[in-house]
Order: structure tokens, then sequence, then C-alpha cells
């Protein structure tokens, strides 16, 4: 897969990327993908080459419904990386996914980083971040025919436990 | 716990450079400085020291290049990649390597240029280079330093119980507190907690500017050598009495797919210490506590134990671990004060601690004379310190602790 670069920062994924390459390859179709045991069955939240509950070494790739909340986040309000500065203050979120959340054990979930943004894909307003909060998973252009998991706000009700730290007044 | 070593190995040696953030030298010349401070204070001649060990991020120097420079020849040398939580388990290995007749005497050290060259918030050249693998799914959000890496963690936690930029500032003022009375400490000025309230944010809703440690260039050093060897040797030995780690919590750099989120890596490696040093928490005079920012410093004393969990927020704000407290934390100002080194600073302050004989301003220090005055420029030995513990900090899912005394069992 040829490497491509969004914002300054080259993403190298060699055509031996057991792990990444797959779920690249997925999301420039603006699909979600993780992987899923061919034996157990379960769905892991990192693309990893084992099953952490059986140990297989076989899997394949699963789309997942793309819905979820907002298990934890931060909002970066310095960032060392000079592509990023014109963007603070902006949230990085952890979201669960609908699938498999509370299993195989109580606090187990299949748990996706990225950005929380706009329909436009620019990033959201802090006051809008928070915990519990119901989110789907959007694909963002970038170069090529590359595209970026994002994450944006959905008209659904928060889910579970639901917590926001006081945003700064703009 | 089979061939438990309590009490038959020792630290007999400790020392460092300058903290500084411009060094104007290598980690090379850094390391052979800090090696050679710490045989002098052991008493060690070079040719005594037939043990090397050290850690390192692709930013230090190899033993095998600082042999040269002071004239040791190594029967045993590692240099292991690692950052926080490997000073203690380093001393474990060495104790290990020892035990296995491999070598007699180690000197574990640790050489960077944390500020002026390897930065380790990944600024510059760093945050410019091609990622691969897991980096994928996380720089292009821009999540790349450690204050980012370890927040959703915390967040998670202030969000359960409750806990308030305040609480945190406490553990700043606390370990500044300390820091105003060490001569070496790279930010000795005494803060308050409105101080770290007002420097700007960094990470909402985890860390403020003076939340952070101080990216420090310096090298450090602590000799490790059995019970019998310390007799002949320069200071009374610090016996370590148990230590334990790396340990991880279950999914290691994945355990956020795992739960509970807000647990970290002291949850495991605590009662493995504590057992093997024979010891309980209420026999501990002071702590070391990994401040790499002061949310490492709340979530560890949780899960090693000090307070129940969610207890931590009144844990830091009782007084307990500052100086003069039950249990002071962090004497020499920590990462957050004293400098970044990744976890050395704090096992050798606690080393010249359970000496009784800290370098603060008490005019007789050095012979362990101390007036006991806290104030600042003023003493910062605690009194009649026995027992310390060391609780280093990697990752949430990463941690390490080192139980040491003055005192056999």
């Amino acid at each position: 897969m040829p490497n491509f670069t969004y914002r300054g920062i080259t993403l190298s994924i060699p055509d031996n990327d057991s792990e990444y390459k797959g779920y690249f390859e997925a999301a420039a179709e603006g699909r979600l993908v993780v992987k899923k045991c061919a034996d157990c069955g379960l769905l892991r939240g990192e693309p990893g080459p084992g099953c952490p509950w059986c140990t297989s070494i076989n899997w394949e790739w699963q789309q997942v419904s793309g819905k979820g909340a907002i298990y934890s986040y931060q909002v970066v309000a310095h960032t060392v990386i000079p592509s990023f500065r014109d963007l603070t203050p902006f949230a990085i979120v952890l979201v669960e996914l609908d699938e498999q959340r509370g299993q195989p054990s109580e606090h187990d979930g299949l748990r996706i980083t990225g950005n929380l943004v706009d329909a436009d894909f620019n990033m959201e307003a802090e006051a809008n971040v928070g915990i519990g909060k119901r989110v789907e998973a959007v694909f963002q252009p970038v170069e090529g025919d590359h595209k970026l998991l994002q994450w944006r706000l959905i008209d659904e009700p928060a889910q579970g436990f639901t917590w926001a730290h006081a945003a700064p007044s703009a | 716990m089979a061939g438990n070593p309590r009490d038959k190995y020792c630290i007999v040696g400790v020392g460092e450079t300058e903290y500084s953030r411009a060094s104007g030298r290598t980690t090379r010349a850094m390391g052979a400085e800090a090696i050679r401070n710490a045989m002098h204070d052991a008493g060690l001649t070079p040719d005594q020291v037939d043990g090397m060990l050290s850690y390192h991020g692709g930013d230090s120097t190899p033993s095998t290049s600082i042999q040269y420079d002071l004239g040791i020849r190594p029967n045993f040398y590692m240099d292991c990649s690692g950052g926080g939580s490997s000073t203690e388990a380093l001393v474990g290995l060495a104790i290990g390597a020892i035990e296995a007749g491999m070598c007699d005497v180690v000197a574990i050290f640790r050489s960077m240029n944390g500020y002026s060259n390897i930065r380790i918030g990944g600024t510059g050249a760093r945050a410019a280079a091609p990622i691969g693998g897991p980096d994928l799914l996380k720089r292009p959000y821009g999540l790349i330093s450690a204050v980012q890496q370890f927040s959703y963690t915390f967040t998670r936690h202030m969000a359960e119980y409750g806990v308030k930029s305040e609480d945190l500032a406490a553990i700043k003022v606390a370990h500044s507190n300390h820091a105003s009375n060490n001569p070496k400490a790279l930010m000795k000025h005494r803060v308050t907690v409105d101080d770290v309230m007002n420097s700007r944010w960094i990470i909402r809703p985890v860390a403020h500017l003076l939340d952070c440690c101080l990216e420090t260039d310096n090298a450090t050093c602590v000799i490790v050598t059995s019970a019998d060897r310390a007799k002949d040797l320069k200071h009374k030995p610090i016996y370590v009495k148990g230590v334990q780690g790396r340990g991880t919590k279950p999914g290691g750099d994945f355990h956020y797919q795992h739960g509970p989120i807000t647990r970290v890596a002291g949850h495991y490696v605590g009662p493995r210490v504590f057992e093997l040093a024979g010891v309980k928490h209420e026999d501990i005079d002071l702590t070391g506590c990994y401040d790499a920012f002061t949310y490492t410093v709340l979530l560890q004393f949780e899960d090693y134990g000090w307070c129940a969990k969610g207890e931590g927020k009144d844990y830091v704000t009782s007084g307990i671990i500052n100086l003069g407290g039950a249990r002071p934390n962090n004497l020499s100002g920590g990462h957050l004060c004293e400098g970044y080194t990744h976890g050395m600073n704090m096992v050798i302050e606690n080393v010249r601690q359970l000496r009784g004989t800290v370098d603060d301003y008490c005019p007789d220090a050095i012979q362990g004379e101390h007036t006991y005055d806290y104030s600042e420029g003023g003493c910062r030995q605690v009194r009649d310190a026995k027992i310390s513990m060391n609780m280093g900090w990697g990752t949430p899912a990463v941690g390490s602790s080192l139980i040491m005394g003055n005192i056999l069992n």
C-alpha cells in the first residue's frame, strides 16, 4: 500500500503490514473493520495478529456498524506537532463500539481513537465533547484515494455513564 | 516466590550529573560522570565494578563505550530498551546477574539529553518522522506525547471519582516545597495551587503545564552489590528488601481495551513487592512515586493501596505526602521539580534519605547532621527514615516497585 501524508505526517503501511494494511484498505472504501477471531469469533479492538482470549492466529476482517459512545477523551490545548497547532483546542476521543460491549468480561470493549469532528470534518467544539455521547464513524478524504476514520456526534440519547469537563469559555 | 533475596543485596553508591536544559555535551560524557560519581560515592575503583546495566529509548550511549572512558571491564552488561519503571526492575536484574555468578558489582545508569536533544514530548523532528504500526491509529489524530498517551486513563478517573485539577496541583506544591531544599533541583521555587491552576493548559482535563515534569539533560547511576561485598565500602548499605517489575496490567500497550481503564499496573505489582519485602504499608517511612505528571502519582497511590480507589484526591491533599507529613513523597522534588530522569533520581534520593545524609542546605548535611527545619532553603531530611518504597511508572499498564531499608527485617 503506498504511503500517504496527512497534516505533514507520513503514514507508512508496507504490504507486509499484517496488522494495519487491511484496516486502511477498508477505510479507503469508507468501511470500519476490526479483526474477528476465526476460531472463537470474538472481535478485538486493536488489529493484532492473535486472539487475546483463545490464542488463535486465524482471523478475518469484520465490518462493524461504526456506532458507539465516547468512553474517554482528551482535549489538546497545546500540541507538540507543528501541523496541528492551528487546530487547538481539539478533541481526541476513545470510542467504545456498540459491538461486544462488556464482552467477554465486564470492562472489555472495542475502543478506537479518532478526532471528534463536525459535518465538514472540522474539529467539533470543545463544549460538545463528553463521555457517554453517541457517535458514528465517518471517513475523511485525505491524500489520493485514502480516507481517515473520524467520529461525529449523532442525535441519540447519551449512553450509560456520562460526564464532561467544564470547557473554558471561548 | 522461591529464592527471595530479601536484604541480601544493597545499593552502595549513587551519583548524577547536574540537572540542566543545556548540557552542552554527549550522553557518553554525562554517563561517564554519573558512574564515576557513584563509584566514588561507594568507595569503589573501576576494577571493582564488573557489571553494567543501562536503559534507553535510542537516546543514550552503550555501556561498551562508557566502559572505556572509566577503565571498567564488565563481566556482564546489558543495554536495555526502556523508560520509566526500568530503574527498579534493573535493580532486580542486577541482583539476578550477581546471584547467577556473572558479576559482583553492577553500575546501573541512565543518560539522556532529554531537553536539548531528544525530548520526551516528541517535539520537532520526531513529530515529523514517518509513522507505522500502532502509531497509525493515534498520531494522525494528534495523539503523540506521554501526557496524551496516558490521559484516557485519567480523564475517565476524574469522571468516575470526581478528582479536581486543584487536587492534582497539591502534588506539585508538595514536590516544589521539597525541591526548594534541594540545591540540585532544576526548579527550586515553591509554587502554589493557584500557580498550577493559572499555568497554561496542555491537555484538558488532566494537565496544566505545571502538572507536567521537566524535560531535563542529565545522567544518573546507582550501584548494586551483595550485602557481603558492601561491608567494607564507604556508606552503610541500603538493603533491597523487595523489588518487582516491570509488571503489567492486561492488554499491555492496548490496556484501554480491557478494564477497568482507571486501574494501573501498581494493582498487580504492589501485593508482590510487599510480600517479597516482608513489610506492610505502615512500615514505610517515605515514598518515591513516579511523577511524570501529577496524575501518575495519584493513580499509583491508589493502586498500590495507600488509600482506597477513588480516594487518591484525599491522600494527596491530606498533608501525608508533604515533608513533615506521615509519609512524604519525592523528597528531591522528583520529576516535577528536580528533573526528569526516567525514575532514577527518586531511587537515588531514597538511598540518601535512608543513609541520613541528604544533600540539603543544612551546613553539615553530608555528616548526617540536619536541622529538620523544613522551611524554604532549609532541610529536607526525613527524621529516622528506615524503609522507603519506590513506585516506578512506565505507562498506565507498566510499573515497577522497590522497597529499600537501612535495617534488616
